[in-house]
């Protein structure tokens, strides 16, 4: 019964994570123009960095050791980090954040690319809620058997 | 003596045919959620050993593979699969390949829930005398 749970648990963990992608994200298409940041430079593109994680706790340890079912491995953030390469360019001398030869430097953020990204978040977003729904239908058909 | 299945096997065997069920949609669904994990390799669950078990036992001079014997309770197996193509991240999730293998799972615990509530009616049948 417990693996059952650390499916669903899983699955969770999925949908956190896709959530934090699609938000990064979404941050990163609306900084898309920002030029000027708290810092004065450019916004930094963000990432989301993920890791598989083996579940712990009571319910893992027992059934590790009792070799009885499968745990399910989830996944986790780790960081959100920032994007290292080099800002854009752009010719705009009457700004007033250009530089002595007329260029703004413009955010690392390429608008297609994040729409990508946020498509892929969305659709591993999908997946994770589907495979919920399964292992809930399981779960559900288990306890009919006690009609 | 022709038939050495009885009910009890017959419903041990069911319930531990759930109980795969349960473990590979458990293993579909942390494969699910690692689809965008770099570096992280699809996992399968195998149950080999118990079947390789079963079969020796069968051919040692055991009449047929009795589904009830304590041998078949080896523990599931979780390995790493071989052969699929990587990306580039060194993921080698298919979205296709779990969702396929999660719905696979599902039916099979359906089959055997179906089979072993249609036993359990026919328990409660005998023993409320035929009402």
């Amino acid at each position: 019964m417990s693996s059952m749970w650390s499916a669903i648990n899983a699955s969770a963990s999925g949908l956190d994570a896709q959530r934090a992608r699609m938000e990064v994200a979404a941050s990163n298409l609306a900084n898309a123009d920002s030029v000027h940041g708290p810092n004065n430079q450019p916004y930094r593109r963000r990432e989301v960095m993920l890791e598989s994680s083996d579940p712990d706790g009571f319910g893992a340890t027992l059934t590790r050791a009792s070799g009885s079912g499968v745990e399910a491995a989830g996944v986790k953030v780790t960081d959100v980090v920032e994007d290292q390469s080099p800002f854009g360019r752009r010719y705009e001398p009457s700004s007033p954040d250009a530089d002595s030869d007329g260029y703004v430097a413009t955010p690392n953020v390429s608008v297609p690319e994040e729409m990508v990204d946020m498509l892929g978040a969305a659709r591993a977003y999908q997946a994770n809620l589907a495979a919920i729904g399964v292992v809930k239908d399981t779960i559900q058909k288990a306890l009919d058997l006690a009609k | 003596m022709s038939n050495t299945i009885n009910d009890t096997a017959i419903m041990a065997a069911l319930g531990r045919q759930m109980t795969r069920a349960v473990a590979r949609e458990s293993v579909a669904s942390s494969n699910l959620a690692n689809i965008d994990t770099p570096g992280y390799h699809t996992r399968d669950v195998s149950f080999d050993d118990a079947l390789t078990s079963q079969l020796q036992a069968a051919t040692s001079g055991a009449s047929g593979i009795a589904p009830g014997s304590s041998s078949a309770q080896e523990a599931p197996k979780v390995t790493e699969t071989e052969g699929l193509a990587e990306r580039r991240d060194g993921n080698n999730v298919q979205l296709d390949r779990e969702l396929l293998n999660l719905t696979r799972a599902s039916g099979d615990f359906s089959a055997a829930q179906a089979v072993l509530s249609a036993k359990f009616r026919l328990v409660r049948y005998a023993i409320n005398d035929g009402r």
